[in-house]
């Protein structure tokens, strides 16, 4: 169990990085605490993945120190770094039984057999692998066999942190649920920090006590799954976060306040700002379609309706041909080419300058 | 039943017939005639040449002799030829150049390299005996013994086709995944481990593929024990296919060698695929 500081860390695969193009990960402070569920999120090739084996140790960072509990690591080599790492394709010894899978890390660090015994029968109790102990590793399913990729990194006792790049991806639907409570139950259990690598948001919010969300290598947000849904720091993270994404409106500048025809809700001009560009950011969860009365924010016209099971997804076109997106559950009485009223909290409409969340 | 459709699988049908399946069944019906160089046409006289097939002890012994030259090349060419695919597939600086120079004796006519390969042998004009005498070894006996002739056409054997066991094997290397070998390290699995738990387990496939071609290749061979030895010194080097082509086509028995041929060619389909089995079952598991 480590606190896991990332200081000032940058990767660039280049000899000779000219500039921030150069690098495949920015430099970046971070610090994990000891015990907690983390997910690192973006799109793929955002450095998410570089920034993983930097962690585990596959690859050493051009820039910056790694330190484990105020330890420098940056040098030292994978297999001494106490680390566990699962991939995105399951990994197992082919030739072995699942006892054997769980007990290979144990062997190779030449642990006594009597205390091999003990901890496999441990970690496979936690998995729930009991029944397939003494079967051939090759013939389970492949989210058997990511809980044995798992295991291999539980059963060790000196495990900092269990690294978890897109162990989802080659799982079916149904059992990818399953499998992602299980890690989290885990994480509880036995306490030991996990970091999961991801594109796909709801895995992350699902999974995360705190999400790093990243693009083009660079760190664009860190918090809670609450933090990054409520107050998105720019529009990328706005974008990212939330399905369908936030909805960007742009605003005018008039006499001292920031206004747009489509909504009537102003918000003052920052007095010392020379941005391009303001952005009311609103979340589609918080636009309330009602009847049409006085007390609207604004009206549109319905333009699509789509079906989400309980959710429905409702276009609307607003004054000055601005586009919106809401999420309703009222959407099953609603038609399209009916005009609707717009009811939004003045908390929920977030100010962007040039895509920054002002503060 | 019968549409113009049919029609287009004529040329294929006919090509089938005219290079497998005629030549089988001649070989059949001429197997069960007296066809020799005295009386040459298609008389039948019963299975007589299987019988004799079946008595013949020199048949007997040249398939002996032919699966313990092929079991002990393909394994040395193997083992030769997986280190030297392990040691290029790492090292890249020069990499291409050794991949073309271990091949240069594949790509070679046996019928050229085994005449080389008789002069370097050669009991008092030959390099190799010249060298051990440097040494005080020798002289060496290498193609008058039946021991020397049996090792030397070994060696050439090796020295022909450890490459494309080479070439095979390192092709299947480079196309292993990346992850097993980081799960590996990460689970502390050092250099011997990591061979024999992740690489060895994943070339199982290519291991099997590359010795079922290399044995059914060097089951046929010929013309290496031809040109080094002629089968000799007496038969000591007398391989099935060699003593099928001194029948058939140096005694003119051709109704005798076409029975031969036939009874080497089930016992090869058998044999070839019991092994293929075994080595499934070994190096991949009971199951599959």
């Amino acid at each position: 169990m480590a606190k896991i500081v990332l200081e000032n860390l940058g990767h660039s695969y280049l000899a000779d990085p000219k500039g921030e193009h150069d690098f495949a990960l920015k430099p970046v402070n971070l610090t994990w605490q000891d015990g907690k569920t983390y997910a690192l999120l973006g799109p793929s090739g955002c450095g998410k993945t570089t920034m993983l084996n930097i962690i585990s140790g596959l690859v050493a960072p051009s820039h910056g120190r790694l330190l484990f509990d105020g330890k420098d690591v940056t040098n030292i080599p994978t297999s001494e770094r106490n680390i566990a790492q699962v991939f995105q394709f399951p990994v197992i010894y082919s030739t072995k039984t699942v006892r054997q899978n769980l007990a290979f890390p144990l062997e190779c660090r030449g642990v006594s057999p009597s205390r091999i015994r003990q901890r496999v029968a441990e970690v496979a109790t936690l998995l729930d692998l009991d029944y397939a102990l003494d079967m051939p590793a090759r013939k389970l399913s492949a989210d058997q066999k990511q809980l044995i990729s798992l295991g291999r990194g539980l059963v060790r006792e000196d495990v900092s942190a269990i690294l978890l790049d897109e162990p989802l991806t080659v799982i079916d639907p149904q059992m990818k649920f399953m499998l992602r409570r299980k890690l989290r139950e885990i994480n509880r259990q036995t306490g030991v920090t996990m970091i999961l690598v991801t594109h796909d948001q709801s895995e992350a919010m699902s999974f995360a006590d705190e999400i790093v969300v990243m693009k083009d290598g660079l760190l664009q947000q860190s918090g809670t799954p609450e933090e990054l849904f409520s107050r998105p720091q720019n529009d990328f993270v706005g974008y990212f976060i939330g399905s369908p994404p936030m909805n960007m409106i742009n605003l005018d500048v008039r006499q001292g306040t920031l206004a747009t025809d489509a909504l009537s809700l102003t918000q003052p001009s920052p007095s010392e700002s020379n941005a391009l560009l303001y952005q009311l950011g609103i979340r589609p969860e918080h636009i309330s379609l009602v009847d049409q009365t006085a007390e609207n924010v604004g009206v549109g016209t319905i333009k699509k309706i789509e079906h989400l099971g309980v959710d429905g997804i409702v276009t609307l076109e607003l004054a000055a041909n601005v586009v919106i997106k809401a999420k309703t559950r009222k959407h099953t009485a609603m038609s399209v080419g009916t005009t609707m009223g717009i009811n939004v909290c003045q908390d929920d409409a977030l100010l962007y300058l040039d895509g920054r969340l002002a503060t | 039943m019968l549409s113009s459709k049919h029609f287009f699988l004529l040329p294929a049908l006919l090509t089938l017939v005219a290079i497998i399946l005629f030549p089988l069944l001649f070989t059949v019906r001429v197997s069960f005639s007296s066809w020799d160089v005295f009386q040459s046409g298609l008389d039948f006289i019963g299975g007589s040449n299987y019988v004799r097939v079946f008595e013949d002890q020199r048949f007997w012994q040249s398939l002996q002799r032919l699966s313990l030259l092929s079991i002990i090349s393909v394994s040395l060419q193997y083992t030769l030829g997986f280190a030297l695919a392990l040691a290029v597939w790492k090292q890249v600086r020069g990499g291409r150049l050794m991949r073309v120079l271990f091949l240069i004796p594949m790509m070679t006519t046996p019928v050229v390299m085994s005449v080389i390969w008789r002069t370097v042998f050669h009991e008092s004009l030959g390099p190799v005996n010249d060298i051990l005498s440097a040494f005080g070894v020798g002289p060496v006996p290498w193609l008058s013994s039946a021991t020397g002739a049996f090792i030397s056409v070994l060696i050439v054997e090796v020295w022909q086709w450890t490459p494309f066991m080479f070439l095979l094997l390192l092709a299947g290397l480079v196309s292993l995944p990346k992850e097993p070998y980081l799960a590996a390290a990460i689970d502390g699995a050092g250099t011997w481990r990591t061979f024999w738990q992740v690489t060895f387990p994943l070339m199982a496939p290519i291991t099997i593929g590359a010795l079922i071609i290399r044995l059914i290749e060097a089951s046929k061979i010929m013309d290496t024990v031809y040109v080094l030895t002629s089968g000799g010194p007496g038969t000591a080097t007398e391989t099935s296919s060699y003593y099928i082509y001194i029948r058939g086509l140096r005694d003119f028995q051709i109704g005798y060698s076409a029975a031969l041929s036939l009874v080497y060619l089930v016992i090869m389909i058998i044999s070839l695929t019991i092994i293929a089995k075994l080595l499934l079952r070994m190096l991949v598991g009971k199951d599959e």
